[in-house]
Order: structure tokens, then C-alpha cells, then sequence
């Protein structure tokens, strides 16, 4: 049986999202951008109607929603801001290795301030990200502590969250099997942050240098075991690349609306050049784009939802859908040429947004890699 | 207190509409409830946080898709719904006799609906349906304010505004100004799942036959004229002068 519907509630969701962005968050991005503000105050009304960290379970207090979700929210905040969007999604890379590794125990002290609040994931340092196994980060076991000490890089929410979920290698073992997942509250002694200035996008997500100078934890804040850390690490982008991929679609969809707005009105050579087959073509392109990029998103969501194994699946969608809203985002400057290339119009910022789609929770390069690679299996 | 609040559902205001020969082309259009009537939800909401013991009730008239917008209702906050599921185009004083049977089954003090519908733009369904209930009412309220069964309200008029009084039950018509309806949230969206919404049909209020039927429609269609003056512009303004003048009559 194949089925295209969405629930009831999923319409409703999907409905509030789109209000949400268009009459909250459209008419603030580019002002945002421009200051490099985090939109502290809209962050928290949008967690006040319940879209912050929707996956976390009924039991811990949150509403236990699927990936199916979390994709119909991602597309229409990408549409208004996928700054914004990052903010929400990568609150939601710290809730899903804690849902996916946690103990009953662990879930309940770690996810309930998750509901409201933001999560940061800790992965990427200055001198690696895609090889994530040659983590210098160090935790080391002291009585029944863990001691962090180490520099995380590019860390989205990092200064501006509840929790962090860091990623960490012991001396027990080398490489992947040395590390450890360990989750330490934000006003741990020993954590502090610098903001980092001067992204080509995204500016009003928080990205910061996040530093763990002996932070000592309790052990049971370890998620797994040793030797866990990289596995999980792993199984969390697995699923949360996905609305990396669902963020992407929001922003090719924008490119285009943008585009089928601007060629109606702008003419050239006696018509409104919308009617310009040069300018149709680009259009088709970014429309066939779009639309096979948001079925693969979906698809890989309800992979996910249905305890399918999904990491191919979504390492295509994550890929294919930040590409082709690349794609998109430098067609729409193209076809309102140079008010396309000014900030007065909202094109050139979808390009400079998107860009950091193709490159965190696994640079494109990687997601081929994992495609590549399942292909000889 | 019994509150009723009756919605439709109209195609969202950003959504660009298609025609197809005589007729608006409706498909792959989002709809949403009439902002006029989210008001209605809205003040309803606000009347029972204000302390009011309030049941609230969600009341629909039109073709299947509008439980879309009853069930915004339900996440906004309304208690149950009852969705009157027709395909038919019936006319505003039928629509309001079949909702007013519906209203005195049901029971309610107060009925709250939009000053008018967003694609019918009547502005009579309001009026319609006090008249059938034999109930006060009052239009294009921006200001309400109830005590017991007293109400006092403010609406505008051509002149400005009028504050009258009167009493429970009544219908009243919102708009704009009257309050910001909220959002509705996730949580409340997923408890509406569980919330009641009946179906019924009109036959099950005794529907009268409509009073008028649509014997034919024609969308009227916009074009520019793409009229261009070329030449010396002392000469083409004096064109255009005349154009606006014999042509257009503007001036």
C-alpha cells in the first residue's frame, strides 16, 4: 500500500509551521542576517507553540513526534530562514543521540529541560570533521567522574543551550573505539564559549568555539559505553541529516516562489520574461529539483518512523536536497539578475544560507562516501 | 455558558488563484479557517481564561475539507465540533436556518462567527442568524465585555463607534481589532486528536430548500490594456489626458 496522505495532525503542523514562518519569521531574516542576531525572543515563542525538539518522548514530557514531523516543520522554517531552521534542528542533534543511547534514568534527567530548551551537539573541532574518529577532545575516568577537557569548533546553539552533548576520546582504545558520548549541563564549571563572527550564512544561528577546560561530570553522564561514542555519534546524524535535507527543501521551494514572483512582474523585450522559455527552463529544473529531493526527505523520515534502516536513505536526501537548493538559490539571483545580486531582495541569502547545508552533519562528499560505499556491501 | 463559534473554511490569503473557464480553480490550493472567524475562536477562548465558565463548541457548514479548519479550531482550543457536511452551494439565509436549528439543539448563550466570509463576502450570514434564532446581535465587534448574561459591546459604524448593551443569548459578528488570535500549539494539536467531531448532514436540521439558486456565474478578469503613447511628450501627455478623460472617464 502506498500512501501520500498526511495525517490530520501532520496537516495541522505542517499549517502552524507555514503561519509561523511567514508571519514571524519572513518579515525578521534579513534583519537578523544583516546583525548577525540570534533571535533569542522568536526562539523561544517558537518553542512556547511547541516546535522546539518535538522527537523527545511522552515520557520525558515532550510529544514523542516522528522524523515525518520534524520535516514538514524543517521545510517551512528553511523556507523563512535557514538560520533559523538550524537553530531548531540542531537542538534536535543533541536530543537524538540521548533518545537513541540513553538509559531510562539517563532520558529523564537529560530530556525534560529539552523541551524548552536548546541542546547543542558536540562533534567537529578546528582540526577535523569529517574524520570524526581523530577527535582530540579527552575524557578521562577519575573515581566516578569524567573529566572533558578539549575544544569543540562550529558549534551550533553552543553558548546559548541547555545541555551539551560532547563527543570524546579516552585513552582505553585508538581511534573510533576509544571514544565516548558524554552529556554536560551548560553551567558546568570548567565550560565557556567564544562566538564565532563573520559566517557567509545562517548569521543568526549561534555558532561558537566551545571550550571544556576539566569539566568533570558524573560517569552516568556517559551515553553507552566506551567505545560507544563514534557508533553514536554516527546512528544520530544517520537520522538528524534528514532535516538538514527537509531545511534544503525549504529553501529551494523559496527559491523558486521568489523566482515565479519576480519573472511575472519584471519585463524584458515587450513580455514579462516569466514567459521566456530560457527563463521556464530554469525554473523546471529547480521545480523537478525540489520536488524529488522533498519525496526522498519524506521517504527517509518515514524510514525512520518505521524502524526501517535508513542511513543511505538519508545520507541521498541530505546530498541531493542541499545540492539542488544550492542549485536553486544561484538560478533565482540569476533570473532577477541584479537586484538578485543586492540583499534588498531575499536570493542572494537563500545561496549564502544553503552553502552550509552541503558542508555540516557530513559534507556531501561524505553523504557520496556513504552512498558509494553501500553499494559494494 | 455555551459558546458557539461557526467557521468556514476559505482558501488561504497567499494562496494565488487559478481560473478555469467560468469557474475559480480550486485545486492544490491550502485552505485555512477565515481569519474573520478565528476572532470568533479566539474571543471564545479569551471569555472562559477570563474566568467564564465556558463550554465551547465548533460549528461547520460546508463541504468535507472544512474538518481542516474545524480541527484548527479543536487545537486552538474549542471543546468539540460538529461539522454539517454538505457539497451544496446554499445561500446565506438557508445556511444561517440550517446552523440556527443546529444552534437550538445544541444550546448555546452565545454565538461567535466572522463579520463576513472571506469567500463570500456577504456580510449577512451574522445578521441571517440572529434572525432565525430570534436573538440580538451585533456587528463588526471590536470590543466585548460580558457579565453574567449582560454584554456590553463596541462595533463600528460609518461614523465610528457605538457601544451598546444587551443580553445573552446573541450572535455576534468579530473582526479585526477584536483581539490577535494565538497560535495553536503542538501539544494542543495533538490533544485535539481525542477531541469530539461529529458529522451529521443537513436533513438533520430540517433544511429548508434554498431560497435562491445560482443560475450562472462569470469571473470577472483584469487585464491591462497595454496601451502605449510614443512620440513627444508634450504630445503623449495630451494623449493621455484625453485617454483618462473620454476613455477611462477618470478625470
Amino acid at each position: 500500500m502506498l500512501n501520500f496522505d498526511l495525517t490530520p495532525e501532520q496537516k495541522e503542523i505542517h499549517r502552524l509551521a507555514r503561519q509561523f514562518t511567514a508571519e514571524q519569521i519572513i518579515p525578521r531574516a534579513a534583519e537578523w542576517d544583516r546583525t548577525e542576531t540570534f533571535p533569542k525572543d522568536m526562539v523561544k515563542a517558537a518553542a512556547d507553540i511547541g516546535l522546539l525538539n518535538i522527537g523527545i518522548p511522552e515520557d520525558c514530557g515532550g510529544l514523542g513526534l516522528g522524523v515525518i514531523e520534524e520535516v514538514l516543520i524543517g521545510e517551512e522554517l528553511g523556507y523563512g530562514c535557514m538560520g533559523f531552521d538550524t537553530i531548531i534542528l540542531a537542538s534536535d542533534l543533541a536530543v537524538t543521540p540521548i533518545k537513541i543511547a540513553g538509559t531510562p534514568e539517563q532520558k529523564q534527567r537529560f530530556l525534560p529541560p529539552l523541551v524548552t530548551g536548546l541542546g547543542a551537539f558536540c562533534l567537529s573541532e578546528a582540526d577535523n570533521g569529517s574524520d570524526a574518529a581523530a577527535m582530540k577532545t579527552k575524557a578521562e575516568f577519575v573515581g566516578d567522574e569524567i573529566v572533558v577537557t578539549g575544544t569543540k569548533m562550529w558549534i551550533t546553539n553552543g553558548g546559548v543551550c541547555e545541555i551539551y552533548v560532547v563527543l570524546c576520546r579516552t585513552d582505553e582504545a585508538s581511534g573510533a573505539k576509544g571514544t565516548v558520548c558524554v552529556v554536560i549541563p551548560a553551567g558546568t564549571p570548567g565550560v565557556s564559549h567564544n562566538k564565532l563572527h563573520g559566517k557567509m550564512g545562517q548569521r543568526c544561528s549561534y555558532t561558537a568555539e566551545v571550550i571544556f577546560e576539566n569539566v568533570r561530570v558524573p560517569r552516568a553522564n556517559m551515553l553507552g559505553g566506551v567505545g560507544d561514542g563514534f557508533k553514536i555519534a554516527m546512528r544520530t546524524l544517520d537520522r538528524t541529516r534528514i532535516t538538514v535535507a527537509a531545511g534544503s527543501v525549504g529553501v529551494a521551494r523559496r527559491a523558486i516562489d521568489e523566482s515565479v514572483k519576480y519573472a511575472k512582474t519584471r519585463h524584458a523585450f515587450g513580455k514579462p520574461i516569466s514567459e521566456l522559455q530560457a527563463i521556464q527552463f530554469k525554473l523546471a529544473d529547480m521545480k523537478m529539483g525540489h520536488d524529488t529531493s522533498r519525496l526522498q526527505t519524506l521517504y527517509a523520515a518515514w524510514l525512520v518512523d518505521t524502524n526501517q534502516p535508513h542511513a543511505q536513505a538519508s545520507a541521498i536526501a541530505k546530498c541531493r536536497a542541499s545540492d539542488v537548493a544550492f542549485a536553486a538559490a544561484a538560478e533565482a539571483i540569476q533570473i532577477h539578475g541584479g537586484y538578485g545580486y543586492m540583499n534588498d531582495f531575499p536570493v542572494e541569502k537563500l545561496l549564502r544560507d544553503v552553502k552550509l547545508n552541503m558542508i555540516y552533519e557530513g559534507t556531501n562528499e561524505i553523504q557520496r562516501v556513504v552512498v558509494g560505499r553501500s553499494l559494494f556491501r | 455558558m455555551k459558546i458557539c463559534t461557526v467557521l468556514k473554511q476559505v482558501p488561504d490569503a497567499e494562496a494565488s488563484i487559478r481560473t478555469a473557464g467560468d469557474r475559480v480553480d480550486l485545486t492544490g490550493v491550502t485552505f485555512v479557517m477565515d481569519g474573520m472567524d478565528e476572532y470568533g475562536v479566539e474571543e471564545a477562548i479569551r471569555l472562559r481564561e477570563a474566568g467564564h465558565q465556558a463550554e465551547i463548541f465548533t460549528l461547520a457548514l460546508g463541504p468535507k475539507r472544512f474538518e481542516e479548519a474545524i480541527r484548527t479550531s479543536l487545537a486552538l482550543g474549542s471543546d468539540r465540533a460538529i461539522h454539517i457536511e454538505t457539497t451544496d452551494v446554499l445561500d446565506v439565509v438557508t445556511q444561517a436556518r440550517v446552523l440556527a436549528a443546529a444552534v437550538r439543539q445544541e444550546g448555546a448563550d452565545l454565538v461567535l462567527v466572522g463579520g463576513k466570509q472571506a469567500d463570500w463576502d456577504s456580510s449577512a450570514f451574522g445578521p441571517a442568524l440572529a434572525e432565525a434564532l430570534g436573538w440580538p446581535h451585533l456587528d463588526w465587534t471590536t470590543r466585548l465585555a460580558i457579565t453574567g448574561t449582560a454584554v456590553e459591546a463596541t462595533h463600528d459604524t460609518d461614523a465610528g463607534t457605538e457601544t451598546v448593551r444587551f443580553s445573552l443569548p446573541a450572535v455576534i459578528t468579530t473582526q479585526q481589532g477584536l483581539n490577535e488570535p494565538r497560535y495553536p500549539t503542538l501539544p494542543n494539536i495533538m490533544k485535539a486528536k481525542r477531541k469530539e467531531l461529529r458529522k451529521a448532514v443537513p436533513a438533520d436540521y430540517q433544511a429548508p430548500a434554498p431560497l435562491t439558486q445560482v443560475g450562472g456565474e462569470v469571473i470577472q478578469v483584469k487585464a491591462r490594456l497595454n496601451k502605449l503613447f510614443t512620440g513627444e511628450a508634450v504630445e503623449t501627455a495630451a494623449q493621455l489626458v484625453g485617454a483618462l478623460r473620454d476613455e477611462a472617464k477618470v478625470i
